[in-house]
């Protein structure tokens, strides 16, 4: 009687839950986390949306990680051939794909439209004796290792300027002494207070230490001058490179010619509308629009400009000689923990043989735990295809009773998976409901009724 | 002291204190939530801000920032899942004391802490704050490999407290392996990654303390290891002792100094000073064996340290615009979407604002502290569930807390994978707390030391010729000399 009364609970639950999915729902995915540049292009774009297309709900989704890498690959894979989803992109991507060796790269998405781009700039202390570009440039021929440049990590825009800057005046990508910081925060920090010669950032890191005066801006890289921005470009500085922090959408594969049309029409009406010009001056982003054909072939030519620097920067990085005595490269902490770990584990493994510790049988205990590890291992799986729901409540039921399986507790399994599937449920609605986070659940709700 | 005046009047409008209010419960309830933390938060709520004037959803966002400091220690108390990385070291005692029937006790001391510290840390951040950025700019890469190393002499007391050091070792080397996962921040080179590319941006410290503490305690304890289950109901006064107070104060302090100062570094962080508290506290306890089986102090410092972080991060935010943590990140994207370009020129041009967030700080301590009192009460009823559904609601929230930090099913694997690990390590009596030392610590050490020597192309002697990380270097040697007899493990007891 009780078991049918609760089956009763879950199928009027689940009833209920369904009508969740809304109908015209469009979804953007930023592949970082909350508050960087893609993060925050998905959500201006969600808010001018808005008013664009009012019948839309625009949802912004974060999969962080790699420099986007795991986002494009998770994208590419699971939203093939669906045309209300979109992905941001940009110049760190393009890195990011060859740096990590993704095995998704931007030209298995299908390409929509490039938005919106930040200049560079390169700054030095009020105090530097480095007036212009000239002076830096020439300290950092006469000896490449002196003049140390800040910036953002490995392989990002930051990184990609400096090398491209050091091949144009004619020295190797490898010789640039550039100190890669965790974000632009940091890199501002260690040039205010003189630890590096020079720092590399988007201008807008760096704008409210230029308006004070304790940053001087030497050059920006954008290709034309910059209203509002007191420093010549580059190539004024007699130095053929211009670069753009760039952001872009893509959509995914195997799309039809017309739904890809379509989504060009959307974002281009969006890129039209006031209010996203109004949110581009709001951030202090360059307009750079440009979309469809235009955009591919813009796209092709930065991933061949990228990856042949980085190339020549492994090359170069793999045959040059050791740059510094007694250097402490990328592997040798890492190796020498795994060696000294794997020596304490040994001599800890030795000394409880000699010990002889008694062999004990496997308790009903030990059996329990051992059984909810293997479900915790299953987990992930049971999430993926049972939803949410499902899933906590019978990790619940079973936690409860490995409980039970040991000692005299109060409630039956019946009991367990009833207290189970309220408590999944109320949390699974204070998540999706009350905070908008997604759970794996829409899949649960629309399981059992198949719901399109 | 005019302008923290000002700040006042425009705190202490009505629509800006409900403001505040707002910002200080919503700040809470995520705290509490597993995995969603204030970043998160904000980042949600930014866009529908928009229309909203500047100050008072600034003063919203800073509400919710200390909020989450405070929501955060709930779950590390009760469920031994800590929601964010500043509240990880909190779950080690912090837990304990839940299971002694000191839950109120350990609520409360993390509640006063917090306010004590928030307030004096904000009083510091409105005094000081100029002084604070010269020394947070001193700080180069050398000089923060100094301070790591005299982190890791000073946590190694942690490492044992019976006389299975050697187990200590074994952990805080796990941890410094499993930190090492990942893609190198200095040469982009990936390491022990081996081909999967979600190890490309390595462990997050919350999974893995999810996993270490709360998978890991709860396997262990439905297999008997503990003997009979220990979790007590509360006993003994709901709020803390006279001989808790007595225990807490300084803690609180402490913490305080501690926090300030090294949320103001441009590279702290929120977990070094939390791990420095507790180890400082260790080795300053009368008892220094009660560590790790529900001490009051090592509640009570970290979560003060934790908080006086977090208006140590506030100096760089607003005199440098300069984001020093998640949180921090998305308040200046928040300062940027109303136009404001925090930095030297903030206070000049918008001091209404930035004092008026401020001064609001002082006012979301009270009003965390009144709405924290009363629900700490509240949640200690929640020990009172049956021990099958409490544990089964203990695992289900921490899938859920590792699931939703990134939404991703493999953090659910690693989670599993690291909690199997924790059950490990209980059973060959090693403790667990270095393991997340070494996750934490290794990494950062590593980066400064290498930034440090690129820097300075290769030349060894710039940890001691620059004065700063000179004085730091000699302080940690002072320790090892004079501080090896501090802290001497009592025979006999066995770690958890």
């Amino acid at each position: 009687m009780r078991g049918v009364l609760l089956g009763r609970t879950v199928v009027i639950m689940l009833l209920a839950a369904a009508p969740l999915r809304a109908q015209s729902q469009l979804t953007i995915v930023a592949p970082a986390a909350p508050g960087g540049g893609w993060d925050q292009t998905a959500r201006v774009m969600q808010r001018v949306l808005a008013k664009v297309e009012p019948g839309t709900s625009v949802q912004v989704d974060n999969i962080p990680g790699a420099a986007g890498t795991i986002g494009l690959a998770r994208f590419v894979q699971s939203e093939r051939g669906n045309p209300n989803a979109l992905l941001v992109t940009g110049l760190v991507m393009v890195s990011g794909v060859i740096t990590n060796a993704s095995p998704v790269s931007l030209s298995d998405a299908t390409p929509i439209a490039r938005l919106t781009g930040e200049t560079e700039v390169i700054v030095v202390p009020a105090a530097s004796p480095h007036q212009t570009l000239g002076d830096l440039v020439e300290a950092f021929k006469k000896d490449p290792g002196s003049v140390s440049w800040g910036g953002g990590s490995a392989g990002g825009t930051d990184d990609l300027l400096v090398r491209l800057l050091a091949e144009q005046v004619g020295l190797p990508a490898s010789r640039v002494n550039y100190i890669a910081f965790a974000g632009g925060g940091a890199a501002l920090a260690a040039v205010l207070g003189g630890q590096v010669t020079a720092a590399v950032s988007g201008y807008g890191e760096f704008a409210g230490q230029v308006a004070a005066g304790q940053l001087r801006p030497l050059a920006i890289s954008a290709g034309e001058r910059i209203r509002g921005i007191n420093a010549p470009t580059l190539r004024e500085s007699g130095i053929a490179l211009d670069l753009a922090n760039w952001r872009a959408i893509v959509a995914p594969p195997g799309l039809s010619d017309a739904e890809h049309d379509a989504l060009i029409a959307r974002v281009t009406r969006m890129a039209n509308s006031e209010a996203w010009k109004e949110a581009i001056g709001q951030n202090g982003w360059d307009d750079l629009f440009l979309a469809g054909a235009g955009f591919r072939q813009f796209l092709l030519a930065e991933q061949a400009r990228v990856s042949a620097v980085l190339q020549r920067l492994a090359a170069t990085d793999a045959a040059g000689p050791a740059r510094f005595t007694l250097a402490v490269t990328p592997t040798t902490v890492p190796n020498a923990t795994v060696v000294i770990f794997g020596l304490l584990v040994a001599g800890l493994g030795a000394a409880r043989l000699r010990v002889h510790a008694p062999a004990v049988s496997p308790s009903p205990g030990r059996r329990m735990a051992a059984l909810l590890g293997l479900a915790l291992l299953l987990q992930p799986i049971l999430l993926l295809t049972a939803g949410f729901v499902a899933t906590s409540t019978v990790m619940f039921a079973i936690t409860a009773a490995a409980w039970r399986g040991v000692r005299p507790a109060l409630g039956t399994t019946a009991w367990d998976v009833g207290v189970g599937v309220i408590f999944a449920t109320a949390i699974f609605f204070v998540f999706t409901v009350g905070l908008g986070v997604t759970l794996p659940g829409s899949s649960l709700f629309t399981f059992p009724f198949s719901l399109p | 002291m005019a302008d923290l005046w000002l700040g006042f009047v425009v705190a202490l409008q009505p629509i800006n204190l409900l403001w505040g209010l707002a910002g200080v419960t919503l700040g809470t309830a995520v705290g509490v939530l597993p995995g969603i933390g204030p970043a998160l938060t904000v980042a949600l709520l930014l866009p529908v801000t928009y229309g909203l004037d500047p100050t008072a959803a600034l003063i919203m966002f800073a509400g919710i920032y200390y909020g989450a400091m405070y929501g955060g220690s709930t779950t590390s108390i009760l469920l031994n899942t800590p929601g964010e990385s500043a509240t990880i070291v909190t779950a080690i005692d912090g837990h304990q004391m839940a299971r002694n029937g000191r839950a109120g006790a350990a609520l409360a001391t993390a509640a006063i802490g917090s306010f004590v510290a928030g307030t004096l840390a904000t009083l510091a951040l409105s005094v000081t704050a100029p002084l604070m950025v010269r020394l947070a700019l001193a700080f180069g890469a050398a000089e923060y490999f100094a301070l790591m190393v005299l982190a890791f002499v000073t946590v190694t007391t942690v490492l044992g407290g019976s006389g299975a050091r050697l187990a200590g070792w074994v952990s805080l080397l796990l941890g410094l392996v499993l930190g090492s996962v990942g893609i190198d921040g200095l040469s982009g080179q990936a390491r022990f990654t081996f081909g999967i590319p979600y190890l490309l941006d390595g462990l997050d410290p919350v999974i893995v303390a999810i996993g270490l503490f709360a998978i890991g305690e709860t396997l262990w304890v439905i297999s008997g290891g503990p003997g009979e289950d220990h979790v007590l109901p509360v006993r003994g006064s709901l709020w803390m002792t006279r001989e808790e107070w007595r225990r807490s104060w300084k803690p609180w302090l402490r913490g305080t100094a501690i926090g300030f100062p090294m949320g103001a570094l441009p590279a702290g962080g929120a977990e070094l000073p939390t791990l420095m508290s507790y180890a400082i506290e260790k080795r300053l306890a009368a008892r220094p064996d009660e560590f790790g089986h529900g001490a009051i102090e090592a509640v009570a410092g970290p979560e003060a340290a934790n908080n006086a972080s977090a208006a140590g991060t506030l100096v760089p935010l607003l005199t440098l615009g300069l984001p020093t943590s998640a949180t921090a990140a998305v308040l200046l994207a928040a300062f940027q979407q109303f136009g404001l370009q925090p930095g030297p020129l903030l206070f000049e041009h918008e001091p209404r604002l930035v004092w008026g967030v401020i001064a609001s700080l002082y006012v979301g301590n009270v009003m965390l502290l009144v709405l924290n009192l009363p629900l700490a009460g509240l949640w200690v009823k929640l020990l009172s569930i049956p021990r099958p559904w409490l544990y089964g609601g203990i695992l289900v929230m921490a899938s859920l807390g590792a699931y939703s930090v990134h939404r991703s099913a493999g953090d659910l694997l690693l989670v599993a994978l690291i909690g199997i690990i924790g059950f490990v390590l209980r059973r060959i009596h090693a403790p667990v707390a270095p393991v997340m030392i070494g996750l934490i610590l290794g990494p950062a050490a590593e980066q400064h030391l290498r930034r440090a020597l690129s820097i300075s192309q290769g030349d060894w002697s710039v940890f001691l010729t620059r004065p700063l990380s000179a004085t730091l270097l000699v302080a940690a040697a002072a320790i090892v000399v004079f501080g090896v007899s501090r802290g001497r493990p009592a025979p006999g007891r066995i770690e958890p």
